[in-house]
């Protein structure tokens, strides 16, 4: 009989923090939000090559090259796959023109660029038809709660709950090579509220914030330079 | 009873004996581990060398028509910045002189016709060269994580960079600064971040010097007078 009534809490406490589970696994979910805006006809050909940079310019953030990285590698693959070059290799091929300090900061610098013989001819070299710069990051607001952890001689366990909210704000100008001219601008914005609940093991429920970020804007891209 | 005194005493004999091999035991097992003590807290105490190593790709520019001369002497060569603890110690040492003519050795051959290290500044005239280029580190500051409470270590280098005739006439002198940064998280030892951010501030002076040396104005000036001629 006492075995039987341990079994039935054990089981009331198990379903009771499932549901609980549940519940926070539904709320540590992602928004995202993508703004396009055209200025110019787009398309590109099997030949044709982009190219992903990420704005290092400002003094307080710099876009991370792990998102860099992230938009291309997902415009690289799928249905419809574009050729992306890696941006460490574009930015050392075309030194000292794409540094932070030296990259052109508006399609009208480009103009002047691609009037250097150089350039133009390392550019046609890896067939760039777009050049896309990031711009932004994603910060960490509104932490809250507290978790404790204790060992003793009979063992150890956390007790409490933390969340915190992640914000990704970023911003994709398309530059036309060919024409070195701004064919658009695609914005995400992603917001995601994480859970971490602590009983005897702390139990991360994390937003993939900066995750959503990318891949919604890396199948926005994709549809953008196809010219869809 | 005499027998068994003497054997208790060879007994207690032999017991001291054992102990005092015990002691010596433990008095060796002592002395090895303050030893060790002495030489983990030297050791954790002693400043840790940062010799920056790292690659710099060549500039795409249209190369001056010119043999230039580049002597790497005191204050590049054999510079090392020194960062002190809050407590006044030495902590790290960083040298980057080696990088440094790494860095020329890439970026000046790309920017001149031909270029000549010089092991001295009086060998110029007798090596046929147009000009002798002489870069010097002026001030070297480092930002540590721990200490600036931000995600990444930060060097800034403030450069004087002399231009002369092979006679040793004065064509230019100017101040030039560079500055790297590299993202503490992405590195397990201090050392790599440093170097990292080392490597990134000579990127940018490379990317600065190669184009806005012939926008420095008085190394304009000799250029159209030498070009012209």
């Amino acid at each position: 009989m006492i075995i039987k009534a341990q079994h039935a809490m054990l089981s009331a406490w198990f379903k009771s923090m499932t549901s609980l589970g549940f519940l926070v696994l539904l709320q540590a979910c992602t928004t995202t939000t993508i703004d396009e805006f055209r200025q110019g006809a787009t398309g590109i050909t099997s030949e044709d090559s982009v190219v992903i940079l990420g704005r290092r310019q400002g003094a307080a953030y710099e876009t991370r090259a792990q998102f860099v990285e992230c938009v291309g590698e997902r415009m690289a693959r799928g249905s419809n796959a574009i050729n992306v070059i890696p941006e460490q290799q574009f930015v050392d091929a075309m030194f000292p023109w794409f540094e932070p300090r030296t990259a052109p900061l508006r399609s009208e610098d480009l103009q002047a660029l691609m009037a250097q013989p150089m350039v133009t001819e390392i550019m046609s070299g890896f067939g760039v038809r777009y050049i896309v710069w990031l711009d932004g990051q994603t910060e960490t607001t509104s932490r809250m709660g507290s978790i404790s952890c204790a060992v003793g001689p009979g063992g150890g366990g956390c007790f409490g709950f933390g969340s915190w909210e992640d914000d990704s704000s970023f911003e994709a100008r398309v530059w036309d090579v060919s024409s070195a001219t701004a064919v658009g601008t695609i914005s995400a914005d992603a917001t995601g509220q994480s859970y971490m609940p602590a009983v005897f093991v702390p139990i991360p429920l994390i937003a993939r914030v900066e995750a959503n970020a990318c891949s919604s804007l890396a199948d926005q891209l994709k549809q953008f330079v196809q010219g869809g | 009873m005499s027998n068994c005194t003497v054997t208790g005493k060879r007994a207690a004999a032999t017991t001291d004996v054992t102990m005092m091999k015990c002691c010596f035991q433990l008095g060796d097992l002592r002395r090895a581990l303050l030893s060790l003590l002495i030489l983990l807290c030297l050791a954790s105490c002693a400043a840790r060398t940062v010799n920056v190593q790292g690659s710099y790709p060549r500039p795409n520019i249209p190369a001056i028509p010119l043999v230039l001369g580049v002597y790497y002497g005191e204050g590049l060569s054999d510079f090392v910045y020194t960062e002190l603890s809050d407590r006044g110690e030495e902590e790290y040492l960083v040298s980057s002189g080696d990088t440094h003519e790494v860095l020329f050795n890439t970026v000046l051959p790309a920017m001149f016709e031909r270029v000549v290290v010089l092991d001295s500044l009086e060998e110029a005239a007798a090596r046929g060269v147009d000009a002798v280029f002489v870069p010097r580190i002026n001030e070297f500051q480092l930002g540590m994580p721990q200490k600036t409470r931000l995600d990444s270590y930060e060097v800034w280098v403030r450069y004087n960079m002399r231009l002369t005739g092979a006679d040793g006439s004065y064509i230019a002198d100017w101040v030039m600064t560079a500055y790297g940064k590299a993202t503490a998280s992405s590195f397990n030892t201090a050392e790599r971040g440093i170097n990292d951010a080392a490597v990134a501030a000579l990127r940018d002076l490379a990317s600065n010097f190669s184009l806005g040396f012939t926008g420095v104005p008085d190394v304009r000036d000799w250029l159209q007078r030498r070009l012209s001629q």
